[in-house]
């Protein structure tokens, strides 16, 4: 008997109810078992198409990808892995010696199938690896956005240290100072104080700094 | 590889440089045994009894028409007690002691589930008589009852028009009406409907349960009730439901499992204007049913009822011996070569095994309890329905482009 699921709306998720729409690119060679792995992601209803030896090059609608791990395969140079974002990449693999779990690693991938591929798990391991690869963008621009605010708030500091050193005001008044500026030039505070350090360093050029 | 032929001097010449290990059970008019695995007692034995008595019919015939090329059909059964570990202990059992290398039979989930790992294991084929929830392919298994685009989809539809879109939804606590249920709520909530209570009730529910949760329905008073409740407790949901004076009429029960049989089990009387989603009812009205129905009655009594299961579990023995009479039986990877794509003219219409993913083209209809113990077929589709097992999101709208109900 399975776990109950939660009683309440149960409404299917997004990335489940997207993947007959999702462009599945496969690289695999012409064999029994890549012909599994298309069978099986036609049944699940995914849009594919299928590549040997990989390319360098990947089409623009991608959305996953389905990579065979062969070492000798591994020389091209997959300029797409550097692309940003990435699809996720989910790795077929038919050895698990070193050599082989490190070119899984160079993928990056997010998820692996074994060879001989069966039907049963492949629909999880493209589920969670879309997941996944969901939440890691959603990271990725959540640091962004954190990085940004807190330079932000360096360069405001510098600029009120500055304001209040060169007029003897208190910390107050150098942020209203600043707010009142970038009101009158809407423009942010950050610009402000982006400016106010840079004609600080012009007019310190003598070495003293604030 | 698909060419029929009798026994012949050239065809066994032909094997042999083929297929050594056959040669013997190839000269031989040696039975050919299949394992049948239906349970005969426990909470789904009523349904699965009906399943073990269409295969019996349908090996009976196969058998009075010179079965495979003059070899007898033989059923080794088990009974599984409604159990997944049974099930799966009863499988290895017929596959490694008794030889046999396909198994019709299962009707829960949780029991086909319990035998795919013997399957794979041994090279064997199950075929699998009953509608379940989708979302699986194995090489190892044909499936012949409906997958949900192939009911839910036309029952979403059917009553969201004729009885409204406010639904209370009540289930057996497994996984099929967690998965069924899922299908409905995404249909529901897209036609703008709403669901206004999900209960689950153990398997081994007691009536006190049943008449618990009509209460609940009494008082919220939805549009229709969807049902998954399987095995004994149907008999007491439709029973309390009589009890508690609510008028199917105006607020049915829909279901996708409750047939002939559970309506046999609860009393003729309490499924009056209650309505099910199923590819086949006894009461279809063709030559091929009537005359399949009546070999029916008259093998096991006229009491007995034939239902979807039943049917199922009736056609799919057919398509194997089919197989079994254009390669060698005993073979699973040959069996696997030409059941795909095999047809069959069962008694729902015609029939016909998926290539891709080992599903069924059915003929979904839309069947009301006449208080006989018989369904009326209110709607019937046109053609035959692909089967699609692994389609995530129904839509109502998908449906009534591809296949729109008719009345019958």
């Amino acid at each position: 008997m399975p776990a109950a699921p939660p009683k309440t709306a149960r409404a299917t998720p997004a990335l489940l109810r997207d993947l007959r729409s999702l462009q599945v690119v496969v690289f695999h060679p012409d064999d029994a078992d890549g012909h599994e792995l298309i069978s099986q992601l036609h049944r699940i209803g995914c849009q594919v198409r299928a590549f040997w030896p990989p390319q360098e090059r990947l089409p623009d609608d991608a959305g996953l990808i389905f990579f065979a791990v062969r070492p000798d395969a591994m020389a091209v140079e997959l300029a797409w892995l550097r692309r940003d974002p990435v699809p996720p990449v989910i790795a077929v693999v038919n050895y698990e010696n070193p050599i082989t779990i490190e070119a899984v690693l160079r993928l990056n991938a997010l998820g692996i199938v074994a060879s001989p591929v069966k039907s049963f798990g492949l629909l999880s391991a493209a589920v969670v690896a879309l997941a996944q690869a969901e939440r890691n963008q959603e990271r990725e621009r959540y640091v962004t956005k954190l990085e940004q605010r807190l330079s932000g708030l360096r360069k405001l500091a510098k600029a009120k240290t500055i304001l209040m050193l060169s007029r003897a005001i208190g910390e107050e008044d150098a942020y209203r100072l600043i707010r009142e500026q970038a009101m009158a030039k809407r423009v942010t505070t950050e610009e402000i104080a982006d400016a106010i350090i840079k004609a600080n360093e012009i007019l310190a050029f003598e070495g003293k700094g604030s | 590889m698909a060419y029929d032929y009798g026994p012949s001097i050239v065809h066994s010449m032909r094997r042999r440089t083929r297929q050594s290990t056959n040669l013997m059970s190839n000269q031989t008019s040696a039975p050919i045994r299949v394992g049948m695995l239906f349970s005969e007692t426990g909470v789904t034995s009523v349904i699965e009894t009906s399943q073990r008595l269409g295969t019996l019919l349908a090996v009976e015939e196969i058998n009075a028409t010179s079965g495979i090329h003059g070899r007898e059909l033989k059923l080794i059964s088990y009974d599984p007690q409604s159990r997944p570990s049974a099930y799966r202990q009863l499988a290895e059992q017929l596959v490694v002691d008794d030889g046999v290398r396909v198994i019709l039979g299962c009707y829960m989930s949780s029991t086909r589930k319990a035998v795919l790992p013997v399957l794979e294991r041994w090279n064997a084929l199950l075929m699998y008589p009953t509608l379940y929830e989708g979302f699986e392919y194995s090489r190892h298994v044909i499936y012949t009852g409906a997958a949900p685009n192939q009911n839910s989809v036309q029952l979403a539809e059917f009553m969201m028009r004729a009885f409204g879109s406010r639904v209370f939804m009540v289930g057996s606590d497994y996984l099929y009406p967690y998965e069924s249920n899922r299908i409905m709520s995404d249909l529901i909530l897209e036609g703008g409907g709403e669901k206004v209570a999900e209960v689950y009730l153990p398997l081994d529910a007691k009536r006190e349960d049943f008449a618990a949760v009509v209460k609940r329905i009494k008082a919220l008073q939805p549009d229709f009730v969807f049902s998954t409740v399987v095995g004994e407790g149907t008999a007491m949901l439709y029973q309390a439901y009589a009890e508690a004076g609510l008028d199917p009429l105006r607020m049915p029960i829909a279901s996708l499992t409750t047939s002939e049989a559970e309506v046999q089990q609860m009393g003729a009387q309490f499924s009056g204007g209650h309505i099910t989603s199923a590819p086949y009812f006894q009461s279809i009205d063709s030559d091929n049913n009537r005359r399949c129905v009546e070999a029916f009655h008259r093998r096991f009594g006229d009491d007995r009822v034939a239902n979807q299961c039943w049917e199922a579990a009736y056609f799919q023995t057919h398509l194997l011996a089919n197989a079994m009479r254009r390669v060698e039986p005993g073979d699973v990877e040959a069996l696997l070569r030409v059941l795909p794509g095999a047809e069959f003219e069962a008694p729902q219409g015609r029939v016909r095994i998926d290539e891709h993913s080992h599903h069924t083209y059915l003929s979904p209809r839309i069947g009301r309890g006449d208080g006989n113990g018989q369904f009326e077929i209110l709607e019937q589709a046109r053609t035959w329905v692909r089967p699609d097992p692994y389609l995530v999101s129904h839509t109502l709208e998908d449906w009534s482009v591809r296949v729109k109900l008719q009345t019958a």
